[in-house]
This record gives C-alpha cells, structure tokens and sequence, in this order.
C-alpha cells in the first residue's frame, strides 16, 4: 500500500532530519513519528515477551527509539516512550512496560550520541554511566518493597535448596551442590552488588547492539524519498481561502531539476465545482499543495485571507491513502479528531451525508477502503471548509467504493457553500465537475524510462489443460479458533487450477479472499478441508506457489534490486546474467540491477517482486490486488505483461482483487467469494468497465 | 485436518464481546484499579493481599462473563516449568510442618513458591482484564482525564494522549504489516552456507534487511499520518463522547480501596 510517488525528492533534504520548532508543544509530523515509531517499539518488545524464546527481539526495540532521538527533540521521545508503554502494558502487562521503558532509555541515548556525531568510545562510556544510574534506580526500588524482595528471594532460594539436596544424596555432586548453595547464599545477601554489575552489563550489551543495528538502519534509510507533503502555513489573520487567483504560479523542488508544476493561471471562486487532470508527474500533487499553503517558486497565488488549513471556514485536504487518513479508532473520534476543544458538529448528519448512517461507534479498523474516505470526507466537513480538495481519493478504493465516493463529492457543492476542488487521474470522474483543468501538457514520463517490452518467449509451451496444479476440498479456516473472537473466514471452498489457468478470485471487503490466497501459498494452514499443490498439502510447502502481496514494499526485503532478486530466488546476486535474465522476464531492464529499492515506482516494485518469484519457476503465481495504487499506464502495463507471461511460457496465474477491471483477458475464469463462501457465478458484464 | 491441535492464540487488544456493568465502567477506573490493586501487592505480597486481589479479579471476571476460550493456550513447556518449580520447591523444605499419612513433609519452601506463582498470575490477569473489557479507544481520552492533574506541573499530557491514541490506531496496521514481512520472508529459498561464520553474517544481515524494510514502511506511515494531521490543522480533540468516570465508577474505586486498606491492615496488624 506505500509505494514511491514519483514526484517525491529522490533524497531526504538535510533539513529533514532536524526540523527546528520554536514553540513547545509537539508538531503533526513529530506527533505521527513518536507514535507510529511507539507502535513499532512496542510490537516488538510485545513480541519478545509474548513469544517463547524471542527475548533477543527486545534488542531491536531499540532502533525505533534510536531514530526518534537522532532526528527529533526529546519530547518527541518522552511522549513516544509514553506512547509505547502504554501498548506494551496493555497487551503484555507489567514486563511489557518494563521493556520498552528500557528500549526509550538505551534507544533514546544511542540515537542522541549519533545525532552528535560520535562514535562507539562514547556509546561504551554513556553506556557505563546509563547502567549504573538504572541499576540505582532498581535497587532503589528493591530496597523500598522490602517484602516482595524477601518473597522473590525466598522463593528463589527454596527452589535451590532443593536442587541441591537432590544433588546430595548422589556422592559425586554433593560437594559442588553445597559450594553452589553457597554461592547462591552469598550472593543473595550481596544482592545491590549483583544487581548493580547486571544493569551496567546488560545496559553496556544492549546499547552496542542497539548502537550497531540504528547505524546499519540509518545507512539503509538515506535513499529513502520523503512522502510529507503538507506543511502548516505560516500565517495570520482571518481565514478566507476563497476566491483564490493563480497567476503563472510556477513550483520546483528544491534542489530538483525540472518544475513539477509548470507555470499555471487559475482561479477558484465559492461554490464551484472543479476537476483537476493530469498523468503522473504532471502536477497535480504540488497544484493541491499550493492550494493548502505553500509558495510558488514564482508567479502568485492570490487570497483575500488565510488558507486555514483545517480550520473553521478554511481549507480542507483529503488525501489519497485511506488508512492513513483516519486517525480516530472509532468512526464517531475520527470526525471530531483535531477540532478544537469545545466544537461540536453535528456527527450524525455528517456521517449520514457520506452515507454511513448509524456506524459512529464503529472501529475504524474494520472499514473498506471507500469508507474510511468516506469517513475523512466528514471529517473534513466537520471544519465547515470553503475549500475542500481531494486528492486522488478514488486511487485505492474498489469499483463499488468510488462509485459511492464520486455519489458523495457530486452534490457537495449543491449542499454546501464551499469550493471542491477533485483531483484525478481518471477522465471519467472529471465528468461531474463543473469544469476541468487539464494539466497533461506539461507531462514528464521519467516513470517510463526503464520498462523495456518483455522479450520473445524461449520455451514453447503448449498448456495441457487438465493437470491440476491446486486443489482446494472443502477448505474451510475459521481465525481465533476457540476463542470469544472466533471468526469464520472460509466455509467449504471447493476448486481446482490447473495448469495454465487464468483464475480471478473476486470479492468485496472481508470476503475471505486474502485468507484463500494465504491458504494457496501454503502461509495459513486451513482449519478445515485441504488445500493440495501437485497432491501434496500446500503448507507442507511454501513456496511452490509463488503469491505477490498487494504492500509490495513489504516483500522486497534486500536494499538492492539485485540483491532482492537473488535472495527472493534463491541465487547468488553475483550471478548478474541471471538477475538480468530474471528482470528481463518481466520487462525490466538490466540497468536497473543496482538501484536501490526505494527509488523504484510502485509499477517498478510490483515487477521486481513478480521477477524474484518468477526465478524460482513456481507452480503458480497469486497475485493479491495487483493494480492497486498503480496509475493507468502502470496498470496497462503488469496487466499485458502478466498475460503475455500466462500465454507464452504457460503460467498458471490466480488473481485476487475486488475489481474486474481489465482482468478478462488474464483471468477468464471467475471465481466469486462471498463471505467466505464460494457463489459459482459472476460474468463481468454490467460490473466491468471502470475508470481505467 | 489441523483442527485438533490448534492453539488458542492470544488476541491483541480487541475485547471480549459483549457489554456488561465491568465493560461499561470507565477505562480510567480500570486503569487506576490495575494501578492501586498492582502498588498494593507490590509492596505487601502476602496471603492475605494476593487472596483478596484474586477474588476482586475473579468477581471482575464473572460480572463481564469472559469465557474460558479467552484465555490463550498455555504451552506445555510452562506447565513443565512450573511443576518442576513446585518439586524443587517443596525438596527444599522448611517450616512449618505437613503430616501427610504419618510422614513429615516441610511445605514452607512450597509454600513460598506457591505464593510468588499466586502473584504473578494475579498480576498478569487483572491487567488481562483492562484488555478484555475495554475498547482500545477509550484508552487514551481516560489517560487525558486522569493526567489532567499533570498539566499544572507543565507536563505536556495532552501530547501524550494523542501520541497513544496515535500509537493505538497504527499498532493493528504494523501488527499486518510484521505478519506480512514474516510471511514474505517464509516465502524465500534458504540459503546453503556451508560454514558457520558466513551464515552468522548472513543471519546479521537479514536481521538488518527486515527490520529496515519494517522501520522504512513504519517511516512513511508516519509521513502520512503527519501530512494527515496536518490537513486536520494540528492536534485537538481525540474523542467525541466526553470521557469521565461516572457512579458505577466511585462505587468501584471505593470498594478496591476498601479492600487494599482492609489487606494492608491485616498484613500489618495481625499478621505482622
């Protein structure tokens, strides 16, 4: 779900990494940092309390707090630290808490002696000083409750009594079990002096890890574009955004070589309804920033008043991903998240504006995609705003989703007295704006420059139709089995693929489609039924089946393009003739071998993915969501070289998706899901013919 | 075909379904509860104090009808650990006395260990209980209430609440997310290295390359849950409903102090 945008800055700019803030009080862009590097923290000091044997995993819970304390001020780290104890206690209890606690304090401190350019000399010495500030801190403690020390040591102690007088009664072990009595004795009364030498060791161990791993993770981070865009403008006075006057306003990033908005005369008055098209890279992004704050490089951007961003009367932004935009855990919080305190909008109208009636105590985490816009749509209603502008809101949601999407935003302007303003990439949903601006001329096709056409197929494969690669008996998977959350995801799917099919899987949210997928690539194991790959079950052997997930992000675990490839395949990545084989596969070119992940695109990703899963021949390939987040061009592309693949070497493709789309020649089988259940049916007609 | 041997897996943050006078109380109560019934038993871990926590525990338990299923599945191995515990404990003897059938057994080493079981399993299951009867979006507007004391000693407690609530909304996202990172890496060959040093590199560098790949996805996150923010024009309300506690709740904060006062005393005074 994260991919590059192609207008992002290849690198971070310097001033990325330490944002001066005047005032006190944290900014948005710290405030998402300390909490989703919090969340980060914490999942994985509960992951190493919760799971047997992973206690090694607390050590990496350091990095995310490392990284807070180099790029940002210590509140931001105190209210992360806050933040992520309180998770941690919430799901693990008290030894949760404990170890994040511990993973701010050495992650904090690594990272503030990076931010301050020193080396590993001063990571030992502030380790020292750490480790005994923490161990008087514990023996404080322990020296106050006197009674649960006595307990613990109590308990310890008749534990080892017993060893050892198990150990007496055989001859050869009495003498070392009595010294080793001994020892245990001794220690308990020096107990300050042991404890003291475990906190300076265990804090000396687990900064130099901790110190290792945030400077491999920050030599890796340094391509990484940024994808903050918005920024809060620096202004005063009343707001009044609209009407607002463009004249030859001009944008260049900077450092950047070409404009990614070329010169543009424009205006916006109340009440109107306007689209704004364009490809990818033409503008259509940076147009939306200069309409929520930002300066032009030159020309002017005219306004009786203040922008107002997300203010009372102002101008309001919803942007493209739908996960992201909701920040309420419930659907009633979301709308009201930001408000000042002491404004109370209606929640119930607006929600039944967008069409989601009676979901206000909802969680927000069980939404579609095309809800929670939705929900962002009423949230950004709630600031009663003169200018709404949204951006490419329609790009990650289903058919149904936009179509309810695109029925919201047609009659705003009507209900209304504000501005919409509706970026695109789809000519079709500029068709209910009252006028469109088109930014198309000042097109820069970069994202084009590496998809070479895929080569001449080698092999001449003629599919034998009825082998069967899949077969799914009445599979049936319920989650949390025996549990009060119990949930049924699939009930008696019954099919078969064989080789060289073309086999989409359809169905809307919580259809239980990704589980199916998980099930075929061997990664769930059904609670019920089988699912067989050549006749063997599927779980007994993953990876025969090859599955592309829809966050391609997260499947490309190697810095490196070649890199990635060989690791996903299974070869060296020295072997460059086959990684460029292996890319060519799926029409990449060569060159790209050494660039680095993220600097790819999101059309990019998704093939380098399909190629590393390619090299290793799969039985099969699945394919979650395949087009989602791609641009129409992108999508065109992965669609003909998908079926260019499944026709000339005779691969067995099964597709995943909520959209038919463009899937007909790909996938002329349809499989219908719904709610778990298999409908025989679904011919595209009617549902077909979207937007792409 | 794996239906028998299924393990209950542990739930994260998600209640248990249902309403019931313990999930209605307000989060701040529970929290505050966990907090003073915790401190009590931190400082005085007797019979008496862990018997009379477990039985508030357990009323608490029977009031929301959280069901046996919600407890996850206990692996073996702990069970092994703690008998074997439970026997060494009670080979190291100590008064007082048992008489067993005519046989002497000393039970105060058991009786130790039994104890320090007692109280970690009290400990662990009342802060179960906030979990199991509390919406995870109630959390952080109750942190805001009852911080609110903090905010004249300049502690920026308002950050905090929303930095949680933030915290709380991304965590299910990363928890996919890690799901994902596992199963893709579950879906490559293993390398064959022949020796132990390259394989020890090896591992070092996977170790790096996964946990750049999540801190990369968890980075752009938060980007866009800045950009996010900043739309809504910064920081404000966290929640709709207003979020204080209400009769049911003095009613409860009242008993458990009762209770933890009545505990201290009896630990202290008759018992010494």
């Amino acid at each position: 779900m994260t991919w590059t945008r192609p207008e992002a800055l290849p690198e971070r700019p310097a001033g990325r990494l330490r944002e001066p803030r005047p005032q006190r009080s944290l900014s948005p862009v710290e405030i998402a940092q300390a909490a989703v590097m919090g969340a980060l923290s914490a999942a994985l000091a509960i992951v190493s309390v919760v799971v047997p044997f992973a206690g090694g995993i607390s050590l990496l819970a350091t990095v995310p707090m490392g990284l807070l304390g180099y790029r940002y001020r210590l509140r931001v780290l105190i209210a992360s630290t806050f933040a992520a104890s309180t998770v941690a206690f919430l799901i693990a209890g008290i030894s949760g808490f404990m170890v994040v606690v511990n993973c701010a304090y050495v992650g904090g401190l690594t990272g503030i002696i990076k931010r301050r350019g020193r080396g590993t000399p001063t990571v030992i010495a502030v380790s020292l000083i750490a480790g005994t500030l923490f161990g008087l801190v514990i023996i404080g403690l322990l020296a106050v409750l006197v009674r649960l020390r006595t307990l613990t040591f109590q308990a310890m102690t008749a534990n080892v009594d017993g060893v050892v007088s198990v150990m007496s009664a055989f001859e050869p072990f009495r003498q070392p079990a009595e010294d080793a009595r001994h020892v245990f004795g001794l220690a308990l009364d020096y107990w300050p002096v042991l404890l003291m030498s475990y906190a300076i060791f265990s804090i000396m161990l687990v900064s130099l890890v901790g110190w290792w791993a945030l400077s491999r993770v920050l030599d890796r981070l340094r391509g990484i574009p940024d994808v903050h865009k918005l920024g809060t403008p620096d202004e005063t006075g009343t707001v009044a955004p609209l009407p607002v006057r463009l004249d030859q306003a001009r944008f260049r990033y900077p450092g950047a070589d070409h404009d990614a908005l070329r010169p543009l005369s424009l205006s916006i008055d109340a009440g109107e309804h306007i689209a704004v098209t364009g490809a990818n890279g033409s503008g259509k992004t940076t147009l939306m920033l200069l309409l929520a704050g930002r300066r032009p490089t030159s020309g002017s951007i005219r306004r009786p008043g203040a922008v107002g961003l997300g203010r009372a009367g102002g101008t309001a932004v919803v942007m493209q991903h739908p996960e992201s935009q909701v920040l309420g855990t419930r659907v009633a919080d979301d709308v009201v998240w930001g408000l000042p305190p002491g404004a109370r909008p209606d929640i119930a109208t607006l929600l039944e504006e967008v069409g989601l009636a009676g979901m206000a105590e909802r969680d927000t985490g069980g939404l579609s995609g095309g809800e929670l816009q939705r929900l962002a749509v009423a949230a950004a209603l709630a600031r009663r705003p003169a200018l709404l502008i949204a951006d490419e809101i329609t790009s990650m949601v289903d058919q149904r989703g936009r179509d309810a999407l695109l029925g919201v935003l047609s009659g705003l302007t009507d209900r209304h007295r504000m501005a919409l303003v509706h970026i695109t990439h789809y000519d079709s949903e500029a068709g209910i704006a009252d006028r469109t601006v088109s930014l198309s001329e000042s097109t820069d096709n970069k994202v084009m420059v590496a998809q070479a056409a895929p080569p001449a197929p080698t092999v001449n494969h003629a599919p034998a139709k009825s082998v069967p690669v899949l077969q799914l008996r009445d599979v049936g998977h319920e989650y949390g089995c025996g549990t009060p959350w119990a949930k049924t995801a699939l009930r008696d799917v019954s099919f078969t693929v064989s080789e060289g099919d073309g086999v989409l899987i359809h169905g809307g949210n919580g259809s239980g489609k990704s589980t199916l997928a998980w099930v075929m690539a061997g990664l769930t194991a059904p609670t019920a039924g089988a699912c067989l790959v050549r006749g063997k079950p599927a779980h007994e052997q993953v990876g025969q089946v090859a599955i592309a997930f829809q966050a391609a992000r997260l499947q490309l675990l190697r810095s490196r393009v070649d890199l990635e490839v060989a690791s996903a395949a299974g070869f060296s990545p020295h072997e460059t003739d086959r990684v460029v084989a292996a890319l060519a596969a799926v029409g990449l070119d060569g060159s790209l071998a050494r660039r680095r992940i993220d600097q790819l695109s999101g059309g990019q990703m998704r093939r380098v993915v399909i190629a590393g899963l390619l090299a290793r021949r799969p039985q099969a390939l699945i394919l979650d969501e395949p087009l989602a987040g791609l641009d129409a061009d992108s999508q065109q592309g992965l669609l003909r070289l998908l079926t260019g693949l499944r026709r000339d070497t005779g691969l067995t493709v099964v597709v995943i998706s909520h959209d038919f789309a463009g899937l007909q020649e790909l996938c002329p089988r349809i499989l219908h899901l719904d709610r778990g259940i298999l409908t025989p049916s679904a011919e595209p007609s009617g549902v077909s013919g979207g937007p792409a | 075909m794996t239906a028998a041997r299924q393990r209950r897996p542990v739930v994260l943050l998600r209640p248990v379904p249902g309403s019931s006078v313990i999930h209605r109380l307000w989060a701040g109560t529970k929290l505050l509860v966990v907090f003073v019934i915790s401190l009590t038993l931190a400082f005085y871990p007797g019979w008496v104090p862990i018997g009379l926590a477990a039985t508030l525990v357990a009323i608490a338990i029977g009031l929301a009808r959280i069901p046996r299923g919600a407890v996850p599945s206990i692996p073996r191995w702990l069970w092994i650990l703690v008998l074997l515990g439970a026997v060494t404990a009670t080979l190291g003897g100590g008064e007082p006395l048992l008489r067993l059938w005519s046989v002497d057994v000393e039970v105060g080493g058991l009786l130790k260990f039994l104890r320090f079981t007692a109280l970690s399993i009290v400990l662990l299951a009342l802060g179960a209980m906030v979990s199991w009867t509390t919406n995870v979006a109630d959390v952080a507007p109750a942190v805001a209430t009852l911080g609110r004391p903090l905010r004249a000693l300049r502690f920026p407690v308002d950050d905090w609440a929303v930095t949680l609530a933030l915290a709380l909304r991304a965590f299910p996202m990363l928890v996919d997310e890690f799901r994902l990172l596992y199963a893709a890496r579950r879906l490559r060959p293993r390398p064959v290295l022949a020796d132990g040093r390259s394989r020890r590199r090896r591992w070092l560098a996977e170790v790096v390359d996964l946990l750049a790949a999540g801190v990369t996805v968890a980075l752009r996150r938060a980007d866009e849950m800045g950009d996010a923010i900043t739309a809504r024009g910064g920081t404000g309300q966290i929640s709709a409903a207003p979020s204080r506690p209400g009769r049911a709740d003095w009613v409860t904060l009242g008993i458990v102090v009762v209770v933890c006062v009545a505990a201290v005393v009896v630990e202290i005074r008759v018992l010494g």
